[in-house]
């Protein structure tokens, strides 16, 4: 894990750059390489350092507010990375475990003002830029322009990816078929390398929303994990964190989210940074740090969660999963009663016997049994045909509705 | 030692004042001036009373030793009961010396407050230091002292600060309570040490009710209300249970424990002492006396009737008798309020009286009290005696009292079982099968509930009381097991397949048993005998082979209870639960039902190895963050119900239209039907605030009120049959969609056969999958809704019944029977006609006619002649639909409310086809509706004169549309823009319509916010087809220029709303909650509070409850959005129940939809010209400066404590009401279109 604070001169020393950003305008600065050596690294996805000039976090500040004076009000809250620093470090956590082969493209959500998207290219890392704020769309474009392919530029936002409504959908909404198209990735099967890495900070407002949204996609191979296992690097706040990773018998943390995202992922976390490191586009410059009462939330971590490869290896599969997440739902609706008077209740166990079968104690709560256990215990009613006989396929069906939050 | 006596006494009306509103202010407005001078002259009067307060004070310290000591000496050789009794055996001396049990001795004050517990706690050292009696006398003078030196100068600061506060009539109350305690003064000595701390803690509470905005203390005992209110309504289930023991031991439970007696009040011990009373233990109810007064509170009337009915019930000596009463007046009652004020239950008022003529032989009832009139300005003539006598109805003494017997007997049963309307269909064998099938599961089912119900009791009985004991237990033994097996059985038949939530479900078996309860309760009391007999002599009133009478039926009533001598008896004690016990109850039954009923797993599929399972399950439905639990039936259950397809329909006997006319509301406790719980006011679950409102409500403040509901239940109603044939006809073929009448559930669209084989097919097939449920579920609950509607109708075909009324919080009047009403939609009005007829008429042709065109839709825009003129000219198509109204050229069927032209038609075709259709008797009643009423109200509030002409309250030759009037001044804004260069403005050129402003318009007055306002706007637009990019910008301007065009046009109706917006904001911020009267007197609060939620933890799931309280903190959002409109509604209210007491005078028939008002054909043009009157009588009434004075009594009372900055803020806010235009009002007097 890497240092938890951003140095106070950071800052200071972004703005010594600051005469000099000015007066190139924010010009990438291109740099001379043998065009032989570059061929050869793009082969293995890894490109040659353009070596951008990376703006400061004071430039950067003034961009997003720039910005935000164009747009009418109402805007929804975002934060960006603004410190050239923390770029860095971020930099550093994506590409950390990455194998030797060819890397797959990075798709960087919403990157604003560009500071990570600049020290990522200068990285030689191939990024997909996707921006929903048509405000920093010019900036962007013109980065991408100077650059021999290293960069694509996308009006759209990750965080509305086939939105269930139907009729068209207008951009910034964009479906996940037409930006794999564009960016020209193909599907490839479960078991295979991860075929693209994202990276984003999920806005606060809806974190939990798009977590159970991304979940949904997952279990059902929708959306971008119909492509294969797409590997998301997110900023989460703390406090989700800590739910994600919650282990059974945490009172406070263990949910039907934790107990779904760890059967689904392997969650690492890879970086915890203050809120305070991150400019967001209020007027006030406030953070606004979502409260919490029981759980620590004073960081933002960034987790990387990658789809296991066997997920679908056993009686799980993206037809039957629904019916899993429901199960899970219900029974952690409440998580201090027990999981025989739940299975009893749905008439799914006769007298015990599966969960005898499985070595789950008769009295364990519906919040002691571990994720894995979860996992058993669908296969294992999967298995016995007890779903298909009962209301619980009708009644799965039912919450489809509210599934798609 | 009677200082804090008579302090008390002197803030006593004070305190009655500080939790509710200064009635005697409120009674007529007119006499705020007068009462300004009262006030004046009040202050001086004060100081004086003070004067001789003092003297008097130091006279009764100088002659109490004395006193005390004679006493002693005289009573101690009848002091030797175990217990010492302080009061009638052992007399003078102080109970806090003779308290029954040591332990109760070194316990500290229920109230710890600053000095009065510091008094008594020196009391209790004192007393356990001193043993001898003499001692003890010289101690309670020692304390006297301190307490006369600490109050004296605290009940001079307070008696000062309040003075000016104090209404005239306060003053002179305190007067006559001096003198009272002149006279008992010495000898009264014995209560003092118990007295000192309720009076001085109830003055504090009063104190605290006037300045709510401090809140730490309020939270708590917001809580403890709760709490308190579990406590007192369990001691009830053992009053009713007759088990004086365990209500002891419940009793005890609390006040032997330090910290749970603050939650015992004097209430709590009279119902203990009721108990024992019923049984005649004297010594038990003694010993509560003495528990009463070592707690620090003060024996309550109702306290002195328990005691003396026990005396009345055992052989006691007269002197015992004599001593209570001496009490009895000592602790400032009389004899008489026994009787005026108690509510007696079964026998105690006999035994009462009796033990009142052992000591008095000639103790005489005393005289009920006179009926007092309401004096507000607007009824003044109606209340005049010199009036006709109440209208006779068309049915023999007999023939009611027969009705009255069935309606009994129906109420009695608890619920009804009807045929529904689709038994007519033939049965199929399966059905048969399925229904033996039902039948024997049904049994089973009942034994299994039965078991696990009574093993459940028994595991409850088995705790003591003390430890993990269940509170629900008294609740659980109140019916037989029987009734609770009934009343669970009762949620299996009427569960939907799509499953119900837990909440609903629980509240509603909760509140079955309540009612089933206070049905109990009301035999039990024999109150029902006492209501039976009434309503025999009622009936007089109303039989047309009756004398006729100048009553009213509440008048009428009252009269008739006060000559059989019943007194206030017929009202039960209040007896309501709180909400969260009847959410316990229905929780504790919801998951014995989902334990016990089982079904075998094969019973429909044979194949499949026998196994019960349960027929009820639960589940959690997920709803963004939070989840809500359901109960759902199995599959199995809803497919072997649905096969069944049975046929009857069980209700609660409360939903079904009464048979015979209704108890005539005489209080907010009774009325409506005879046994049936009824509120006078609906609320919201749980809140209480409404009901004390209306307790504390002098009553004949609420006699408007309560004669109007009364006159509008007391119109009999009979069935259209024609129209109910043809509606059953289409309902029992395949319904229809377009004519209102639900189509059955097997008529769903089916979903699409799965593509492929996958399991669960893809996305877009479940998303029509869904659809398709979504779809059918609607359908059933439609279906359903139509089907009781129409069985109920069916029921009473071919009876006479009526509808009783209660109304909501702002005053506007609902029929209490839920699904088959007037209120309901076209279908059911159609099928209802008054059961009184009258002939036409010269003009009642006309009128139908009119009617009929008003309810096609057509000629809005036409005068009344030409409405007429088109109904000739397509006469020929009315009478087609008349006689082939399924087989003809259905003209009827292309109309806005097709159901009621049709009935309109088939009435026209028979009187115009009648001999002399002047002649002819019709019943059917013909609607007057008011143009844009909120509209109307907020013209003629603020005397707007274009407003004015726009709603009708103008004479003019055709009826204006004010939404076209608003879109014409819209449309001026917009070309003045366009020309302007303004973008929007020109893309929107052509596009400004009536249709696209009518909504924004309507709902301005039910205060629709710009936001809401351009949701509207741009749902229109689409509608329209406008150009998509320019959306956003055009619906935000629209709906400012429709706010900006309203605003030209109703210039004070905006500055009248923003007034009240404004108002009830800051009177919100302050803590407060908006309250007002309206000009007939209701008192209104708005039920919007920050409720915090309670959480009910039951074994299967924990439940939220929100609670209400009067203490609670007002949402401020809620509270001033919604402040406006429910004023309007609040008005609108007062001039349907003007117009329709004034109609009653002119022997109308009269009822109302909200602004819609109904009467024969005969009466229309009669009721038309009441309906303008009362209009103008309503508004030429002060009522905006009347709120305003109003308010800044209650909110900006003249406290030096209180004063503070948003003081003077909200009292300008409050005092500064808006200026009105030029509009005269007695214009609306000739207005054709103002109601039409």
């Amino acid at each position: 894990m890497l240092a938890g604070r951003a140095p106070p001169g950071a800052a200071g020393c972004c703005r010594r750059l600051l005469a000099a950003a000015l007066a190139a305008g924010l010009r990438p600065l291109l740099c001379g390489l043998p065009p032989c050596w570059q061929a050869a690294r793009r082969a293995a996805g890894q490109w040659p350092s353009p070596g951008l000039r990376v703006p400061g976090a004071a430039e950067a500040e003034r961009l997003v507010q720039q910005t935000q004076r164009v747009q009418r009000a109402g805007t929804s809250l975002r934060r960006f990375i603004a410190c050239p620093q923390l770029a860095r470090t971020v930099q550093r956590c994506l590409q950390s475990g990455a194998g030797p082969g060819p890397q797959p493209v990075l798709l960087e959500c919403a990157p604003g003002p560009g500071i990570l998207t600049r020290t990522l290219l200068n990285a030689g890392v191939r990024v997909v830029a996707l921006e929903n704020n048509s405000a920093f769309l010019p900036n962007l474009q013109s980065l991408e322009n100077s650059l021999d392919g290293q960069l694509k530029v996308i009006y759209g936002d990750f965080f509305r990816l086939d939105p269930l409504v139907t009729g068209t959908v207008k951009p910034p909404a964009m479906c996940s078929d037409k930006l794999f198209e564009t960016i020209g990735v193909e599907a490839v099967p479960w078991s295979a390398d991860v075929p693209v890495r994202v990276f984003g900070i999920i806005p606060q407002k809806k974190e939990r929303i798009i977590l159970w949204r991304l979940l949904f996609a997952l279990y059902e191979c929708n959306s971008i994990y119909k492509y294969g296992r797409a590997e998301l690097n997110i900023f989460v706040s703390e406090k989700e964190y800590k739910v994600l990773t919650a282990k059974p018998g945490d009172a406070k943390a263990y949910q039907a989210i934790s107990i779904l995202w760890q059967v689904g992922c392997e969650i690492q976390l890879l970086h915890m940074e203050p809120w305070s490191s991150f400019l967001t586009n209020l007027k006030n410059r406030g953070l606004s740090v979502p409260k919490s009462m029981r759980l620590p939330n004073d960081h933002l971590c960034l987790v990387r969660l990658t789809p296991r490869q066997n997920l679908f290896a056993g009686g799980l599969k993206p037809t039957n999963s629904s019916t899993f997440i429901f199960m899970v739902k219900q029974c952690l609706g409440k998580p201090t009663s027990r999981v025989t008077d739940r299975l009893n209740s749905w008439s799914l166990d006769s007298d015990g016997k599966l969960l005898r079968e499985l070595e789950i104690p008769k009295n364990a709560a519906t919040r002691n049994l571990y994720p894995e256990d979860y996992r058993r215990l669908f296969e294992a009613l999967q298995n016995s045909n007890m779903f298909t006989e009962t209301w619980f396929h009708d009644e799965v069906l039912d919450s489809i509705r509210n599934i798609n939050l | 030692m009677a200082l804090l006596r008579l302090r008390a006494a002197l803030l006593g009306p004070a305190r009655l004042r500080g939790t509710g509103i200064p009635w005697s202010v409120l009674r007529n407005y007119s006499s705020a001036s007068a009462k300004e001078k009262e006030r004046r002259s009040a202050i001086c009067e004060r100081t004086e009373l003070l004067e001789v307060l003092k003297a008097r004070v130091k006279q009764l310290q100088a002659s109490n030793i004395p006193e005390v000591m004679v006493n002693k000496v005289e009573l101690a050789p009848l002091v030797n009961d175990k217990y010492q009794d302080p009061l009638w055996k052992g007399g003078a001396p102080s109970p806090a010396e003779e308290q029954p049990a040591p332990r109760e001795r070194g316990e500290s004050p229920a109230q710890p407050s600053g000095w009065v517990e510091k008094l008594k706690k020196e009391v209790c050292t004192r007393q356990l230091k001193v043993e001898s009696k003499l001692a003890i006398a010289a101690s309670q003078l020692a304390v006297e002292g301190q307490a006369k030196a600490k109050t004296k100068a605290k009940a001079k600061a307070k008696g000062k600060t309040k003075a000016k506060a104090k209404a005239n009539k306060s003053v002179k109350k305190p007067k006559a309570k001096v003198d009272a305690a002149s006279i008992w003064g010495p000898t009264g000595s014995r209560s003092v040490c118990a007295h000192r701390k309720p009076r001085v803690a109830a003055v504090k509470e009063g104190a605290k009710a006037q300045r709510p905005w401090r809140a730490p203390e309020e939270k708590e005992s917001n809580h403890r209300k709760i709490l308190q209110q579990t406590v007192q309504s369990s001691l009830e289930c053992f009053l009713f249970l007759q088990q004086p023991e365990e209500a002891e031991t419940f009793l005890l439970m609390y006040h032997n424990s330090r910290s749970k007696r603050r939650l015992l009040n004097v209430d709590a011990y009279n119902i203990v002492m009721r108990s024992w009373a019923r049984k005649g233990c004297l010594q038990r109810v003694h010993q509560l006396f003495s528990m009463l007064v070592s707690a620090g509170l003060q024996p309550s009337l109702d306290s002195y009737a328990a005691a003396l009915e026990c005396m009345g019930r055992s052989q006691v000596p007269a002197k015992a008798i004599q001593r209570c009463v001496k009490q009895l007046k000592n602790d400032g009652f009389v004899v008489d309020e026994l009787f005026q004020k108690c509510l007696f239950e079964e026998d105690e008022k006999e035994k009462v009286l009796r033990a009142i003529r052992i000591v008095q032989p000639k103790y005489q009832l005393p005289p009920p009290p006179r009926p007092k009139i309401c004096k507000s300005s607007l009824l003044r003539a109606f209340y005049s005696r010199t009036t006709m006598p109440y209208p006779k109805l068309d049915f023999s003494v007999q023939e009611l009292q027969e009705r009255f017997q069935q309606q009994l007997e129906m109420e009695l049963d608890n619920t009804v079982t009807i045929e529904s309307v689709e038994s007519t269909k033939p049965l199929t064998p399966q059905a048969i099968k399925a229904r033996e099938l039902l039948a024997t599961l049904r049994s089973q089912w009942h034994d299994s509930i039965l078991r696990a119900l009574q093993k459940s009791k028994h595991n409850m009985s088995k705790l003591p009381m003390a430890s993990g004991y269940n509170i629900l237990y008294p609740y659980l033994c109140l019916l037989p097991d029987e009734e609770y097996v009934a009343i669970m059985m009762q949620v299996l038949n009427t569960l939907s397949p799509q499953g119900e939530s837990l909440a609903v479900l629980a509240r509603d078996l909760g509140s079955k048993v309540y009612n089933r309860y206070v049905t109990q309760r009301k035999l039990r009391s024999r109150q029902l005998e006492k209501v039976q007999e009434v309503y025999k002599g009622y009936i007089g009133l109303l039989a047309r082979d009756s004398r006729p009478h100048e009553y009213l039926p509440r008048e009428y009533w009252e009269k008739l209870v006060v000559e059989a001598g019943f007194g206030p008896s017929l009202n039960l004690k209040d007896c309501s639960w709180p909400y969260v016990i009847l959410m316990r109850l229905g929780m504790h039954l919801l998951e014995l039902l989902v334990q016990a009923v089982r079904v075998p797993r094969n019973i429909l599929n044979p194949r499949l190895e026998p196994r019960l399972i349960p027929v009820l399950y639960h589940i959690y439905s997920f709803r963004s963050t939070w989840q809500v639990g359901l109960i759902k039936p199995h599959p199995i259950f809803s497919q072997l119900v649905s096969n069944a397809a049975e046929t009857t329909l069980t209700f609660n006997s409360s939903v079904i239209p009464m048979l015979c006319p209704p108890v005539p509301w005489t209080s907010p406790h009774f009325g409506a039907f005879v046994l049936n719980d009824t509120k006078l006011m609906r609320f919201v679950d749980g809140a209480v605030q409404h009901q004390l409102l209306l307790e504390q409500c002098p009553p004949v403040n609420l006699h408007p009120v309560l004669d109007a509901l009364n006159q509008l239940g007391n119109c009999a109603w009979k069935i259209n049959q024609p129209v109910l044939d043809i509606i059953i006809s289409i309902f029992n073929d395949k319904g229809n969609e377009k004519l209102d009448i639900p189509p059955p559930v097997s008529e769903a669209p089916r979903p699409p056969a799965a593509p492929g084989n996958s399991a669960t097919g893809n996305k877009s097939h479940k998303q029509e999958l869904l659809l398709c449920k979504k779809k059918a579920a609607e359908m059933h609950s439609l279906r359903m809704d139509a089907l009781y509607k129409l069985s109920i109708a069916n029921y009473v075909r071919d009876k006479v019944f009526w509808f009783p009324h209660n109304m909501d919080f702002r005053g506007r009047t609902y029929p209490c029977p839920p699904y088959f009403n007037h209120l309901g939609n076209d279908v059911t009005r159609a099928i209802l006609l008054f059961a009184e007829g009258r002939p036409l008429g010269p003009k009642g042709l006309d009128w139908l006619k009119i009617h009929l065109i008003n309810l096609t839709g057509l000629k809005k825009k036409n005068a009344l002649r030409e409405r007429l003129e088109y109904a000739n000219e397509i006469m020929e198509e009315i009478l087609d639909s008349a006689d082939r109204p399924l087989t003809g050229r259905k003209w009827w069927m292309n109309t806005d409310e097709p159901w009621q032209a049709l009935a309109c038609c088939m009435e026209i075709a028979k009187a115009s086809r009648s001999p002399d259709p002047a002649a002819y008797v019709s019943h059917f009643p013909v609607h007057q509706d008011g143009s844009c009423n909120g509209l109307q109200h907020y013209a003629a509030l603020g005397r707007d004169l274009i407003g004015a002409v726009s709603v009708n309250l103008m004479p003019c030759g055709v009826p204006q549309d004010v939404y076209s009037a608003v879109a014409q001044q819209v449309e001026e804004f917009r070309k003045k823009d366009a020309e302007q260069g303004v973008k929007v403005a020109q893309v929107l050129q052509g596009f400004i319509s009536r249709k696209v402003v009518k909504q924004t318009v309507m709902t301005v007055v039910y205060g629709v916010t710009r936001y809401g306002g351009r949701l509207q706007m741009e749902k229109r637009l689409k509608e329209i087809e406008f150009p998509e990019e320019y959306l956003w910008e055009a619906s935000h301007y629209l709906v400012k220029q429709v706010f900006n065009g309203i605003k030209e046009m109703f210039s004070a109706t905006r500055d009248i709303q923003n007034w009240l917006t404004e108002s009830a904001k800051l009177i919100a911020q302050s803590g407060q909650t908006v309250e007002w009267v309206t000009p007939l007197g209701l008192p209104i609060v708005q039920p919007y509070y920050r409720s915090k939620p309670t959480v009910l933890n039951c074994s299967m799931q924990t439940l939220t409850v929100k609670t209400f309280n009067g203490n609670q903190k007002p949402d401020t959002v809620k509270q001033k959005n919604a402040f406006p409109p429910n004023f309007i509604h609040s008005l609108d209210s007062t001039h349907m129940m003007l117009t329709a007491l004034h109609c009653l005078r002119q022997g109308l028939t009269f009822v109302s939809v909200h602004d819609c008002y109904w009467t024969h054909a005969l009466t229309v043009d009669v009721m038309n010209q009441i309906c303008r009157q009362q209009f103008v009588a309503l508004h030429s009434e002060k009522i905006l400066q009347d709120l305003s004075k109003f308010m800044v009594e209650k909110y900006c009372s003249p406290d030096r404590e209180m004063r503070a900055l948003w003081q003077s803020k909200l009292m300008e806010q409050l005092s500064n009401v808006p200026k009105t235009g030029t509009f005269n009002l007695k214009r609306v007097m000739n207005s054709t279109y103002f109601f039409s």
